[in-house]
């Protein structure tokens, strides 16, 4: 089990991996890395201010790290980790409160990984992303799994259990409320 | 859900799924010209979003590289302080300056608490009596405690 070849790593599945972690191999929790990281950083960069986003991230799979040993498979993978991650950025506005460090920051402190986005970009960002936090759980669910995940509807109704109508119905009615709040 | 638009909301519900598939598989960056007012402002936050998180700009693989090394620092980091004793913790030398000042004060306090009811007012002046053998040494240990944490503090500086 432990000297599986880098190439057959990459070829099984998230609960193989999970199994092969358990069982000491820490080059399979580098492949579950690898694999979720985008998807993980691209929900995080949606409703996490700039500079934040590759700490919670890390703090994301830190948590992933610590727990995986206890993960059942009774849900995937992929939805266990995208329940950690609002679990994570949820933590990170408690603190943030707590802290009564300002929800949205200024565009003056962003600074650092803004490759490529204009000043105007970022604040359009902030922006929504103010917006974005407003919104009910559901309507941001997903707004995030469609817009930041990619994911097609079919497999949004998949993941979500429920037929494509009413994920189609969901989504507009998430954008609504969005374009509301955005108006406000 | 509104009624005031010009398709019932099903079909409303299908076009603006179309629109985000076809806007987010770059095909589409402007608003469909024939659909009423309401589709068109939801249309309209669905490219604001799509240009204000472009899907291309998120991560190429070598920053997904660099991410995975400041991660594995960051979890052998973590270990590491995980394993550390917590009263090592305590007396890590480069943190907790006010703990080592708070210890020093706790020293001098407890020395002169020691050391006070030997002292007795008499007139103007103050005199020291003789002290017991059991506190003299008490007096001494504790002193050179304080001596010890103040050369430590200094030595960290």
């Amino acid at each position: 089990m432990e000297n599986i070849s880098k190439s057959v790593i990459q070829e099984i599945s998230d609960d193989a991996l999970i199994a092969e972690f358990k069982g000491g191999n820490e080059q399979a929790f580098d492949e579950l890395y690898r694999r979720h990281l985008l998807s993980v950083y691209k929900r995080v960069r949606y409703v996490i201010p700039e500079n934040d986003v590759e700490d919670v991230t890390q703090e994301i799979f830190i948590a992933v790290l610590k727990s995986l040993s206890t993960f059942r498979g009774d849900s995937q993978f992929g939805t266990w980790l995208r329940t950690l991650t609002n679990y994570k950025v949820a933590e990170f506005y408690r603190k943030r409160t707590r802290k009564r460090e300002p929800l949205v920051v200024p565009l003056s402190e962003i600074s650092g990984r803004m490759e490529g986005a204009t000043p105007k970009m970022l604040e359009e960002r902030i922006f929504l992303q103010s917006a974005l936090q407003k919104l009910p759980e559901n309507y941001r669910e997903i707004i995030l799994l469609r817009l930041a995940e990619d994911l097609q509807f079919n497999e949004i109704a998949e993941i979500t259990n429920q037929n494509l109508e009413a994920t189609k119905s969901l989504f507009r009615r998430a954008i609504t409320a969005l374009r509301n709040q955005l108006d406000e | 859900m509104s009624q005031l638009g010009k398709y019932p909301n099903s079909m409303q519900d299908d076009r603006l799924a179309e629109f985000t598939d076809q806007a987010l598989a770059g095909r589409l960056n402007q608003t469909d010209a024939d659909v009423d007012e309401e589709l068109l402002a939801l249309e309209e936050t669905i490219l604001r979003l799509k240009d204000a998180f472009p899907p291309a700009a998120a991560l190429d693989q070598s920053t997904v590289k660099q991410m995975q090394v400041r991660f594995n620092a960051r979890v052998r980091r973590e270990a590491r302080e995980v394993k550390q004793p917590f009263w090592k913790k305590w007396f890590k030398p480069q943190s907790h300056l006010q703990l080592g000042m708070a210890f020093a004060a706790a020293a001098f306090l407890i020395t002169f608490a020691v050391f006070a009811p030997s002292m007795t007012t008499v007139g103007p002046s103050t005199s020291a009596t003789a002290l017991t053998p059991m506190k003299n040494t008490f007096v001494v240990i504790a002193l050179a405690g304080v001596i010890l944490i103040f050369l430590w503090i200094k030595r960290r500086k």
